[in-house]
């Protein structure tokens, strides 16, 4: 009695086991092409939009300007992006034209500016505020979206009066 | 000769003799000296429970870079430049008016008065280096995350010799007692010792 209960334990282990197995052998194989396609939230580069913009620092190439990036800490905080500087219509005019690469950080406010300006001096870092709002013309995420809604719910998310032309 | 010698050893004497009276008169000045003796109390009135994880955070604290986050203004002298930075903070973690503190329409005693105040009243102000800051609209580096700061809910002390990556403290863990007795939870386990947060599991 107590051997038919072993091998009927037995038994139905290993059948289990073959019908898990086969489950996975039919389990879809590894896309070649990537996740699958669905709703994803583009980055807000603001293009079209009239942006102000922090600068750390302008460089010839990316490799330098990443590098340099590298260096400039803000605690565990996101400081500047690595962006070139083709992609704001306005910047070489008035930054000059020292390099194709930029560190920026772009807001659509003044205030959100100057608040990212005196963090990354706390810092010790290079800030300049561009004296003149530059056109987005899309390209890479810049940061923004951190920034303060002037009406004090959150996050400004979306372009106000001074940003839109 | 002798008697020179015998001299000058007299006077040595009684400098070290007068030099032991004045320390062992000025000492216990300078130790027995305390904020208390000001006004200051601990007072833990009304702090918000610790949250944990980003829902947590949310609904405790709000929306990131909210008008609340940065309610309340605060200003600390780095003991080694004595350059003092302003820095703001959530209206939950203090604000509300105190023997120290006047009222700047937070709801809490928690940062301004109590950590504050815990942290002059046990002479630790000593530790308390260049550095200082609190709210802040961004996110956590190399990520699209909010940090705690984007919440008001983090300040970073000591930020040049405590700077992040590094896995050991020579300072901030002088006081960090009294952060962690105030429901503040220390970045060190994070290797970031200049960050205390008051949430946990984010």
């Amino acid at each position: 009695m107590h051997r038919r209960v072993v091998v009927g334990a037995l038994v139905l282990g290993v059948a289990a086991t073959i019908a898990v197995a086969s489950v996975a052998l039919t389990a879809p194989e590894a896309q070649p092409f990537g996740p699958p396609i669905g709703p994803r939230m583009a980055p807000d580069t603001g293009a079209g939009e009239l942006l102000v913009v922090v600068v750390g620092g302008v460089y010839p190439t990316r490799a330098e300007a990443e590098a340099m990036n590298e260096q400039m800490t803000f605690g565990d905080l996101q400081g500047y992006y690595v962006v070139p500087v083709a992609q704001f219509q306005g910047f070489e005019q008035q930054a000059g034209e020292p390099g194709d690469f930029a560190l920026v950080s772009v807001f659509r406010t003044e205030e959100g500016a100057r608040e990212f300006a005196e963090m990354a001096a706390g810092f010790g870092h290079p800030a300049t505020i561009l004296p003149e709002r530059v056109r987005s013309l899309g390209g890479l995420y810049a940061g923004l979206g951190q920034e303060a809604h002037p009406d004090g719910s959150g996050p400004l998310l979306g372009p106000i009066e001074e940003s839109v032309p | 000769m002798d008697d020179g010698a015998g001299r000058t050893r007299w006077r040595a004497g009684r400098r070290l003799l007068s030099l032991t009276v004045g320390a062992a008169l000025v000492v216990p000045l300078l130790v027995g000296w305390h904020w208390q003796r000001l006004g200051w109390r601990d007072v833990h009135y009304n702090y918000p429970s610790r949250p944990s994880g980003y829902t947590q955070i949310v609904n405790r604290f709000g929306q990131p870079c909210s008008s609340a986050a940065r309610q309340i203004p605060m200003s600390w002298r780095a003991a080694d430049n004595g350059v003092t930075y302003s820095f703001r903070f959530h209206r939950k973690l203090g604000g509300y008016p105190t023997a120290m503190v006047t009222n700047k329409g937070g709801t809490s005693t928690n940062l301004d008065n109590d950590v504050y105040g815990h942290i002059q009243n046990d002479h630790l102000q000593y530790y308390i280096r260049h550095g200082i800051y609190g709210y802040n609209c961004r996110y956590i580096k190399g990520t699209t995350k909010w940090s705690t700061h984007a919440f008001g809910i983090a300040i970073d002390v000591s930020s040049a010799e405590e700077y992040e990556g590094k896995c050991t403290s020579t300072v901030n863990r002088y006081h960090k007692h009294i952060w962690e007795g105030h429901g503040w939870y220390w970045g060190l386990a994070f290797c970031d010792p200049m960050h205390f947060q008051y949430a946990t599991g984010y």
